[in-house]
């Protein structure tokens, strides 16, 4: 669990973040969103203490992080950076085993340890270990980042736009991925990032930064519909956002029971997106749909009316 | 099988040295056997009763200009390294601009001009020139230090930083290796410069290989001169070549 | 306005206490009654009394407290004190005269000492850093070394009689106009050359991918071999040539003189040269090149107006630094008789004579650091807008 109590940073005269106050959940995804310079990555590296902060208090599972020793803390926290700033004179075995070997944990522990990662982040060992970060592409070196940032099995982890220097097909994967180990893994993740989309896919909780401010913060939902001001509204796409909504909702959420009269052709799954479904009835011309299960059983459908939350008799 | 692996890896090291090593042979033949030329030397300077330079042995004139370009580049590299380090830690940034400047303007210092001023400093001899080479071969030794240390990516040292590294993880584990290419070539310059200043040294009163020369140049021998001009040639190049094959060792 | 306090900076308080423990710990001057009896040294304290040299100090540790906590008034007012420390320097020495030098002996001799020598080397660095830290540019930084010149020069021309390396130009002025104009002769014929010859080649390296290898392990081999062994090895052939071919001799050509030394010279400075050249002409932007192309330039067009300026800047780089090493290798040809300042230094050495080693070296240092400057500035305007 990390704790901001009304904290400051200023550098000389420029105050970059300006008495903010935050608690991530033990387990919980939370992305930092806004616009460059709003303070958000001075934010984050002030938990790891590569900046110190100017005024308030930041808190570990309640422990001030000044009394914990620098090195000792970061090591207990996972770091990936957008330009991965993996070791161009190590292999990339050798990179992934940095932290644990900072922590003086055994030779074989070690060989296990990153090994098993290698695995779990798509990079077979026997092709991968002995490369060189020059030889690898955008995404595998990143897939490398993330894997080092893992490797002392940390409780934190701490993202500052690491997918943001990717091609979007490439991002898309590594997004999918990491939604994936985060289902396994369970971390509490602190993520910057200036793309809402990444955020909104990502995140349990968004927390929207401007000019060393938190504008507003909550669940992706509470956000889309209700966004605090022009500011907000403007970052989550201003009139897309009902895009985003419909992103964010599953069909499962919004369908009716089988009617027995009348089965529509198109289809679609139950756990997609409203958006999805509405990009499904665009494709077929249809204005309803059979909602499926993974079986491709019939389990319910799902009107055009019913998908835009339209009342009944209107 | 321990024989095979070690004439396997004897022949992987002559195949990647065997240009330092030519050069070295020649420099060594050139050396010891320098009288038995004394046909070609004659040809070359019929006139003079005596063509080979014998006041020292050649090998001893070699060595002692090995020792005073080895201890001066020992010196020059330890403090040009650790002069580089200091000023690029947070405590001693204040001096960073001053020493680059200084390093980068002192190189146009020419060695010759050092050489004479430490004379009327420190006076005639071996000393004196070996401070004259440390100092002189320091400049191309900060300046690459300063520019490795400097051109090492952020974000990479910021990584380092964020994972928990130490300061000292970082310098001996990170910067250090990472500078270590472009310091190389550093030292390898000042080695370089300080073989020819050292061959000076012979006009303010040290014995070296330059000795012949200007015994060669006062006398009007030009076999002396020949004698040696050939072995300082030698080591110039056996150095280099060394180095040069460090340094894509290296990279 | 607001009053800008910087965090305290150690870099001049250190430069000027060393200067204070040089002023008073070394000898500043030393006096010898002729040329060839050893002088004996005098501490500042020994010259003014323990007042003077103390009153001495205090210039020294104002500028310390200054710079400790500096705000930019503050450092301009250190910078006029340096500039005003380095001009009342020959002043001092002007006093040292008149205390020490006995006006009955012409012989007598002033000579400069360690603290002399370490205070004027810390003072230029106190200018250099300051220039930095002010931002000066770069001819306001030469410019202030031109109140210290005058001070000098008038020093030296009116009260500065018995200072050992007047002494040593009096007695040879003509000797020494000759081997200046001499050496800049030297250095100038040789870097001519190798510049004609030297892009020469790099226009053929590039058109012809096999020269390149050969030419660059030929010239990094030149580059490799010391000076001393080069003008020695070079004495031989041409001493043969001298005697076997006859015109070579009528043009002057002999073992020893300029001769050796025009081509070692030319030799060692084609490196520098063809590389720069080639560096220069290949690393220009390829998207720049194709652009160009694409707007339908010819060839001819591509090379003169977009190649050839974007490379002439790191080309300038290699005229510098094949200069300032001319420089210094024409005083080693001294040593096989090609002449110029060089010949100074070994004389000097050869008669244990410092300050004849002096009058050799400092003309040296100072045309290396003057061409060093000149040719520094000319590559910085020919950045257009400082870029690259």
């Amino acid at each position: 669990m990390i704790e901001l109590f009304d904290v400051t940073k200023r550098f000389g005269s420029e105050t970059a973040v300006d008495g903010i106050s935050l608690r991530v959940e033990r387990g919980e995804f939370c992305a930092l969103v806004g616009t460059s310079g709003c303070g958000k990555s001075t934010t984050l590296r002030m938990i790891n203490r590569l900046i110190e902060h100017s005024a308030g208090e930041i808190h570990l599972d309640g422990q001030p992080v000044r009394n914990f020793d620098e090195q000792t803390l970061r090591r207990r926290i996972g770091y990936v950076i957008q330009s991965t700033g993996l070791f161009p004179h190590w292999t990339v075995a050798r990179n992934i085993g940095l932290v644990p070997r900072l922590l003086k944990w055994p030779r074989a522990r070690i060989q296990a340890r990153v090994e098993e990662l290698m695995t779990l982040l798509g990079l077979p060992m026997e092709s991968f270990a002995d490369k060189y970060p020059h030889q690898l592409s955008g995404g595998q070196a990143q897939r490398v980042g993330v894997a080092r940032a893992l490797a002392a099995d940390p409780e934190i982890l701490l993202m500052d736009e690491p997918f943001g220097a990717l091609d979007p097909i490439t991002r898309d994967a590594l997004q999918e991925e990491l939604r994936d180990l985060q289902s396994r893994l369970h971390k509490t993740i602190v993520f910057v990032t200036h793309d809402m989309d990444e955020a909104l896919r990502l995140a349990d909780r968004l927390v929207v930064m401007d000019a060393g401010r938190i504008v507003q913060q909550g669940v992706p939902l509470d956000l889309v519909r209700e966004p605090a001001d022009a500011f907000v509204a403007s970052l989550l796409g201003g009139d897309d956002r009902g895009f985003k909504e419909a992103a964010l909702t599953r069909v499962g959420a919004r369908m009716l029971p089988l009617s027995p009269r009348l089965i529509a052709r198109a289809r679609v799954h139950r756990e997609a997106s409203l958006r999805q479904a509405l990009a499904v009835m665009f494709r077929e011309h249809a204005d309803r749909l059979t909602v499926v299960d993974d079986e491709d059983m019939p389990v319910g459908e799902l009107s055009l009316r019913r998908l835009v939350g339209a009342r009944p008799h209107e | 099988m321990s024989e095979r692996a070690l004439a396997f890896g004897l022949a992987a090291a002559l195949r990647h040295w065997w240009l330092p090593l030519v050069w070295l042979g020649l420099l060594l033949l050139a050396s010891l056997g320098m009288a038995e030329l004394e046909a070609g030397f004659r040809w070359l300077e019929p006139d003079s009763r005596e063509v080979i330079y014998r006041r020292t042995d050649f090998l001893t004139l070699l060595g002692r200009h090995l020792l005073v370009v080895g201890v001066a580049s020992l010196l020059a590299g330890l403090a040009g390294v650790g002069a580089a380090v200091l000023v690029t830690r947070p405590f001693g940034r204040d001096f960073l601009p001053l020493v680059a400047q200084l390093a980068s303007m002192g190189q146009t210092f020419p060695p010759v001009a050092v050489l004479a001023l430490a004379v009327p400093v420190l006076g005639f001899g071996t000393l004196p020139i070996i401070v004259a080479l440390v100092l002189y071969g320091l400049l191309p030794i900060v300046r690459n230090s300063l520019a490795g240390l400097q051109g090492i990516d952020p974000a990479v040292q910021e990584a380092a930083r964020g994972m928990g590294m130490s300061k000292g993880q970082v310098l001996r584990q990170v910067e250090l290796p990472l500078a270590a290419p472009v310091i190389l070539a550093g030292v390898r310059t000042s080695v370089t410069i300080n073989i020819a200043t050292a061959a000076l040294g012979a006009t303010v009163g040290a014995s070296n290989l330059g000795d012949p020369i200007i015994s060669g140049i006062v006398n009007g021998n030009t076999a002396y001169i020949v004698q040696g001009a050939l072995p300082i040639g030698l080591l110039a190049l056996t150095a280099d070549s060394a180095f040069e094959r460090l340094l894509r060792h290296l990279r | 306005m607001r009053r800008e306090v910087l965090r305290p900076n150690r870099v001049l308080p250190l430069l000027m206490l060393v200067a204070l423990a040089a002023w008073l710990g070394l000898e500043a001057v030393s006096v010898a009654p002729n040329r060839i009896v050893p002088g004996s040294g005098f501490r500042a304290h020994e010259v003014v009394g323990w007042t003077g040299a103390l009153a001495g100090c205090l210039p020294l540790l104002a500028v310390a407290a200054l710079a400790w906590r500096p705000t930019t008034g503050r450092l301009r007012l250190v910078l006029a004190l340096a500039v005003l420390l380095l001009m009342a320097m020959p002043a001092w020495l002007g006093l040292a005269v008149t205390r020490l030098v006995d006006p009955a002996q012409p012989q007598a001799r002033l000579g400069l000492g360690g603290a002399f020598w370490v205070l004027l080397f810390l003072l230029l660095l106190a200018l250099i850093e300051l220039r930095a830290r002010l931002r000066l540019p770069r001819l306001a930084g030469w410019g202030l070394l031109v109140p210290v010149l005058l001070a000098w020069w008038l020093a030296l021309a009116s009260w500065l009689e018995p200072l050992a390396l007047l002494q040593e130009y009096r007695g040879r002025s003509d000797q020494f106009a000759a081997a200046v104009g001499y050496h800049l002769g030297l250095v100038g014929a040789a870097v001519g050359a190798s510049l004609v010859i030297g892009v020469a080649l790099a226009l053929l390296m590039r058109r012809h991918a096999g020269l390149q290898k050969a030419g660059f392990g030929v010239l990094n081999f030149l580059q490799t071999i010391p000076s001393l062994a080069l003008f020695g090895l070079l004495l031989a052939p041409l001493a043969w040539l001298a005697a076997n071919v006859g015109w070579l001799a009528a043009l002057g050509v002999r073992g020893i003189g300029w001769a050796p030394a025009f081509l070692a010279l030319v030799g060692y400075s084609l490196l520098p040269m063809v590389r720069n050249t080639f560096v220069a002409l290949e690393g220009v932007d390829p998207a720049v090149i194709e652009s160009a192309r694409g707007m339908g330039m010819s060839p001819r067009q591509v090379f003169l107006q977009v190649r050839l300026p974007l490379a002439l800047p790191v080309m300038l780089e290699g005229l510098r630094i094949t200069t300032v090493q001319a420089i210094g290798l024409t005083a080693v040809a001294a040593l096989i008789g090609a002449g110029g300042l060089g010949g100074f230094i070994f004389q000097g050495l050869g008669q244990a004579a410092m300050d004849l080693v002096l009058l050799g070296a400092l003309p040296i240092l100072v045309m290396a650091l003057v061409a060093d400057a000149l040719l520094g500035a000319l590559t910085e305007r020919l950045h257009p807008g400082g870029t690259r």
